[in-house]
């Protein structure tokens, strides 16, 4: 089973996925999403990106997510919808399971999966070391080039930030 | 809006298609996509009723689509060539997919049903950015990726949206409406050629440019939204009836006017390239579109329209200061003799 974790996490990221978009109330889409980021942080760091799960964690789950939760407690209503509660949303979370369920299936059953880009059942997804990258990790030296070479990425998502918290309070405050 | 904050958001939905424009990594172009997309939602909700919200809504929503496509086609390039750069696209799959997205955020067929709906909920200035400068980065993109876009795809949605945009204006009295399907119809030739000859598509987006800006420039000059209220400007400035006339007919794309070039040089191109009844059939289209135009011209410029009394003593406010109407409306109806200098751009 510990060959195929990274596929058996990616299942279970899609499946939240399927989860937070059949539209129940705010508050079990942000409990989707913790689920989701864990899972998600499971999947980075099988592939030796500790410092970026950690990153997930403290960032997506405990700053942005967290902030998520809280404006979405102060407007929330009274009954909140579950999956079960609406037949339309219960509808949509069993149709994006039963499709999880049958490309699961048929990735499993046969031995080539050609859908955009061709791989060979599951023996495909599983991580396999891939030999000497010399004595430092690859995911670090990433993060040092997006702050040495990549300073112009840098700027331009941390003006789309800025822009962005700009946008919202624009459209929020009204006349 | 706080004028500080509307210029910062202004400037950024001009960095955003710079970025686009200028990027060679699949990445910056998609976020230039998202920060042009997320600064140009307020400008579209300048006043605050339920239409321009429902129209920005709506314009975030079908772009947002688009995004995404774009996204999944840029990953499926990746998995397939390796590499980042802007070259054209290695996978068929991919290319397609590319195509639909751009498609999407130009307001092709059959992806354009979002283009009347917001440009109507919008305010005239707002409507003006809208299918003006947006147009600007998705044809980039498709310029840069065009050795690799499947021809029958791309021909199909120019073919159609030239006749969506001629047909569906015909039943149109809203004047932002008739800007919109005009703009499908002009951004259905400009597809058209792409394949055969990018340069033409930049030449025809120029020209485009520079009619929409007049139009547009004219409408907010008289105020107006209607052609109703279009048809009374022989009260409050009869010079504007006649500016009005020439650059809806360039518009149509009647020689001896600037309009035309870019159509005849499309044809000429097509032509060259072997298709016959393409060209005819695009040619035919454009029918349509020129009788909407006819139809504003009579009621405005040629007639004076039947109207109550009281209309014919209007008064109005200060007249508004339009930027740079004069050489507009020269450059929208006087280029043609100038089409020899096409050969510089080779």
């Amino acid at each position: 089973m510990m060959t195929y974790i990274v596929f058996i996490l990616s299942v279970i990221f899609v499946v939240s996925f399927v989860g937070f978009s059949s539209k129940p109330s705010p508050i079990y889409g942000g409990l989707v999403l913790i689920v989701s980021g864990g899972v998600g942080c499971g999947i980075i760091m099988n592939f030796g990106g500790s410092f970026l799960g950690l990153m997930v964690f403290l960032i997506y789950l405990g700053g942005m997510l967290v902030v998520f939760g809280y404006t979405t407690a102060m407007a929330t209503e009274q009954y909140p919808e579950v999956w079960v509660s609406n037949t339309t949303v219960m509808g949509v979370f069993l149709l994006g399971l039963l499709m999880e369920v049958m490309l699961v299936l048929y990735v499993l059953k046969s031995e080539e999966v050609g859908v955009v880009f061709k791989f060979s059942g599951v023996g495909d997804w599983a991580i396999y070391d891939t030999g000497d990258s010399g004595v430092f990790s690859e995911e670090i030296m990433g993060v040092a080039a997006l702050y040495s070479y990549g300073a112009w990425v840098v700027i331009v998502t941390g003006w789309s930030l800025f822009v962005g918290v700009l946008v919202i309070l624009e459209v929020t405050r009204g006349d | 809006m706080n004028p500080l904050i509307f210029t910062t958001i202004l400037m950024t939905v001009l960095l955003g298609t710079m970025i686009v424009m200028m990027s060679s990594h699949w990445l910056m172009i998609w976020i230039g996509f998202e920060m042009n997309l997320l600064a140009i939602i307020p400008i579209l909700m300048k006043k605050y009723n339920p239409r321009t919200m429902e129209a920005s809504t709506k314009y975030f929503l079908t772009q947002a689509t688009a995004s995404m496509l774009l996204m999944m086609a840029i990953i499926i390039n990746l998995m397939h060539s390796g590499q980042w750069t802007i070259t054209k696209v290695f996978n068929p799959t991919a290319s397609i997919i590319m195509t639909s997205a751009l498609a999407m955020k130009l307001g092709l067929t059959p992806f354009h049903f979002w283009v009347p709906e917001v440009t109507q909920g919008i305010s005239l200035t707002s409507g003006l950015i809208l299918l003006t400068w947006q147009k600007l980065a998705p044809m980039s993109i498709l310029y840069q990726i065009s050795p690799s876009i499947n021809l029958n795809i791309l021909l199909t949605m120019a073919v159609l949206s030239i006749l969506v945009g001629g047909w569906g204006g015909l039943n149109q009295t809203q004047l932002r409406k008739i800007m919109a399907y005009s703009s499908i119809a002009h951004m259905g030739w400009m597809t058209a050629v792409l394949v055969y000859n990018p340069t033409l598509t930049m030449l025809n987006m120029l020209i485009y440019i520079m009619m929409t800006l007049t139009m547009f420039m004219l409408f907010i000059h008289s105020s107006s939204t209607t052609t109703l209220s279009l048809s009374h400007t022989w009260n409050k400035t009869p010079l504007t009836t006649t500016l009005i006339l020439i650059t809806l007919l360039s518009m149509g794309g009647l020689p001896p006017l600037s309009g035309f070039m870019p159509k005849w040089m499309i044809i000429q191109e097509l032509t060259k390239n072997s298709s016959i009844i393409l060209p005819t059939l695009m040619a035919i289209m454009a029918l349509l579109n020129l009788y909407f135009y006819m139809r504003l011209t009579y009621s405005t410029s040629l007639t004076m329209f039947p109207s109550t009394n009281n209309m014919k003593m209007k008064w109005q406010f200060e007249t508004k200061r339009i930027t740079l109407l004069p050489p507009l409306i020269v450059m929208s109806s006087l280029l043609l003799p100038l089409t020899p200098m096409l050969s510089i751009l080779d």
